[in-house]
């Protein structure tokens, strides 16, 4: 039980990890976002400084250049991060429990009650849910990798980005689950506590 | 029993979303198992062909490309950010200085404070914390009822779900497939008679329960002239510019929903820096926040896809069309029956899952009687505001509970929230039976081309193809220096 309980930790240790960068994706796409936006409501304002300075040798060309060519890159960019902050957040969502749950019956039973919810829960619906889009994700993102396949937007960037994330997402979440699985078992069998208790996620 | 089962799988099916819903276990999986579960059934009993859950892939990406959906993290992140910036302080001080001489003043300085807030934010959490924190405690200290107001102060953060740019109407938008900005548009009308009808309330309050909100003392009120004046300026001058920045943009096709909530979030980070609150951890905590709930609910819709995607392959979609369209009383039967279950189902699911599973099955049934969707999403949006307010498992409650001082008893917040959720189920009524306060203001629409693409006159040179501008065949014009 103890090397269980460790790999457990190893497992949440991981989880912290994607969780942390999917936590600055939060602030790029943003930032992306708010980026692309800004250039775009000045850029009448930018041709006429470029038409502005043009009679003194200097121009802005290369902003708008730079706009031409990677507006839709970067409107790309907001939708890797997007995924990414999803996919990779989620498992660390599961550690912290956080996803919202129909409270009815399990704000209402005992502690022990919760922990077989918990761990039927885990195998009987998170796991088979994980392997199955594992299944479907895997040869989508395969294809899409190895047919390069590009944005619809033109000039954007290549869509494997986002379809990585899909089934590295699940994968990450099926461990996280059986890592929860071993929590549960342990706090049934010794008297291991298990740390997160429930609330309802802010919103 | 095989028969039985054949026959009547789409209602066995939705009997079994309850079940595994009241299980309790997150309603993302329970949702996704629930669609493989019967996925299942359905393979094994022909209902469906075996590769048909390789259509999953297709909800997938259809989740990967919608740019709807950033809007969610963005308006959380505004949310976060703004709860702890100042402002919320600023406005109530200021108005409540401001009201506080007459008779329920201080409530009437939430609600208008709440209004304000929901239209610069789209989260309730953000405004009933910032409003419970600085209010409430002067509420109780100058003799305002405790149940009045715990109430007021929940029901003003509720605002928040109805005025735009909320994130309800976004998701409802994107749920119903109808225009972000016509849907803000189709709230407007009745956000203003929310207020309207939570301030009259306050009003009858005051006239025949004078006790409950007392008038502030004048040794309260410390601040008059110019310096009361100053106040005020200094809460709604942020305010209004990041109303424009957000909603501004939206209403005159400048930007997108989730252009518009990026733009919010560097708002209230350059306000958060002039009240000189814009910490890291401010902002990393606003991050973290906001990536959980921004993973906690793209993973229901993902449940929730798989769910839908079996639920239409058994038959779902027309079973219940068919038994919502042959409702009696026709489009007015449909949306009574409609909200009645809404407004019930409101106390078991959270918003998002309500949008996600019930909306697209309410939708064709919808159509089909000829509603116009923007009504129906208005009509939705502010019926699930009640989600937030009715105990004992309304959110806005909740928070409300987390924050209030020691005295405040959980009986005192339910029983000061059902006054407020009686205003608030009048006012759908009032929508039911008056569509033009959200269509009309939908006549002056713009249309906004999503799509929209800007050229940028390029330093190639024109194009050659198309003959020259000026006329050859004329000789040019004399001119005389």
């Amino acid at each position: 039980m103890e090397r269980l309980l460790g790999l457990s930790r190893a497992i949440d240790g991981l989880s912290r990890r994607t969780g942390i960068i999917a936590n600055w994706f939060v602030l790029l796409a943003t930032l992306v976002c708010a980026f692309d936006a800004l250039l775009r409501y000045s850029l009448s304002t930018i041709i006429w400084i470029d038409k502005w300075l043009s009679a003194s040798g200097g121009n802005l060309t290369w902003l708008l250049d730079f706009y031409r060519n990677n507006s839709n890159s970067l409107r790309d960019l907001q939708l890797v991060l997007f995924t990414g902050m999803v996919m990779l957040g989620a498992s660390w969502t599961l550690k912290v429990n956080e996803h919202v749950r129909v409270d009815l019956v399990y704000g209402s039973v005992s502690d022990r009650r919760r922990i077989w919810i918990d761990l039927s829960g885990a195998i009987l619906f998170l796991m088979p849910m994980c392997i199955v889009l594992m299944y479907f994700s895997w040869p989508w993102f395969l294809e899409s990798w190895t047919g390069n396949e590009l944005s619809q937007n033109a000039g954007g960037l290549p869509r494997w980005p986002v379809k990585v994330f899909m089934p590295l997402g699940f994968a990450l979440i099926m461990l996280q689950g059986f890592s929860e699985i071993i929590k549960c078992v342990a706090a049934l069998t010794t008297g291991y506590r298990r740390e997160h208790g429930y609330e309802k996620p802010v919103q | 029993m095989i028969d039985f089962i054949t026959n009547n799988m789409a209602p066995l099916m939705f009997a079994g979303l309850i079940l595994f819903m009241l299980y309790g276990y997150p309603a993302a999986f329970s949702l996704a198992a629930v669609g493989l579960f019967f996925g299942i059934i359905g393979i094994e009993l022909g209902l469906i062909q075996p590769d048909f859950l390789g259509n999953l892939v297709f909800q997938l990406e259809s989740i990967t490309r919608n740019d709807l959906l950033l809007a969610i993290p963005f308006f959380t992140l505004m949310g976060a950010v703004l709860e702890r910036c100042g402002l919320a302080e600023d406005l109530l001080e200021g108005f409540g200085q401001l009201f506080g001489g007459v008779r329920g003043g201080l409530s009437y300085a939430v609600i208008l404070v709440g209004a304000v807030l929901g239209a610069i934010t789209g989260t309730v959490a953000a405004s009933v914390i910032a409003m419970g924190l600085i209010s409430l405690p002067i509420m109780l200290r100058y003799g305002y009822n405790v149940r009045h107001a715990t109430g007021v102060v929940a029901a003003s953060g509720t605002i928040t779900q109805l005025i735009p740019p909320s994130l309800v109407l976004v998701v409802l938008a994107d749920q119903m497939g109808v225009d972000v900005g016509s849907m803000y548009r189709g709230a407007l009308g009745p956000s203003i008679v929310q207020v309207l009808l939570f301030m009259a309330w306050v009003l009858l309050l005051s006239i025949i329960r004078p006790q409950h909100v007392p008038a502030l003392p004048p040794e309260a009120r410390t601040l008059r002239g110019w310096p009361l004046v100053r106040r005020c300026i200094k809460g709604m001058v942020p305010s209004l510019a990041l109303i424009f920045i957000v909603l501004g943009t939206i209403f005159t096709g400048i930007a997108t929903a989730t252009e518009a909530g990026a733009m919010g979030v560097l708002g209230a980070f350059v306000l958060a820096w002039l009240n000189g609150r814009l910490t890291r951890a401010l902002v990393y905590q606003g991050m973290q926040t906001t990536m959980r709930i921004t993973a906690m609910v793209i993973f229901i819709l993902i449940g929730a896809r798989i769910f839908s995607l079996v639920f239409q392959g058994v038959g779902g979609k027309e079973w219940i069309e068919s038994f919502l369209v042959a409702l009696p009383g026709g489009q007015v039967g449909f949306l009574i029956f409609v909200n009645i279950f809404v407004f019930i189902i409101a106390f078991f699911l959270d918003f998002f899952e309500i949008a996600f599973i019930i909306v697209p099955l309410l939708v064709p049934a919808a159509e089909a009687l000829g509603i116009n969707l923007v009504w129906f999403g208005v009509l939705l949006g502010a019926n699930m505001q009640t989600s937030f307010m009715h105990p004992p498992f309304g959110f806005a409650l909740f928070y409300l509970r987390g924050i209030a001082p020691p005295g405040v008893k959980s009986s005192d917040i339910y029983w000061g929230a059902i006054p407020w959720v009686v205003l608030q189920v009048m006012l759908v009524a009032i929508l039911i039976f008056w569509p033009g306060l959200v269509t009309s203001f939908l006549d002056a629409e713009i249309i906004v081309d999503p799509n929209f693409e800007l050229i940028v006159p390029g330093s190639e040179g024109g194009d050659l193809s198309a003959p020259p501008l000026i006329d050859l065949s004329q000789p040019p014009p004399l001119t005389t220096n």
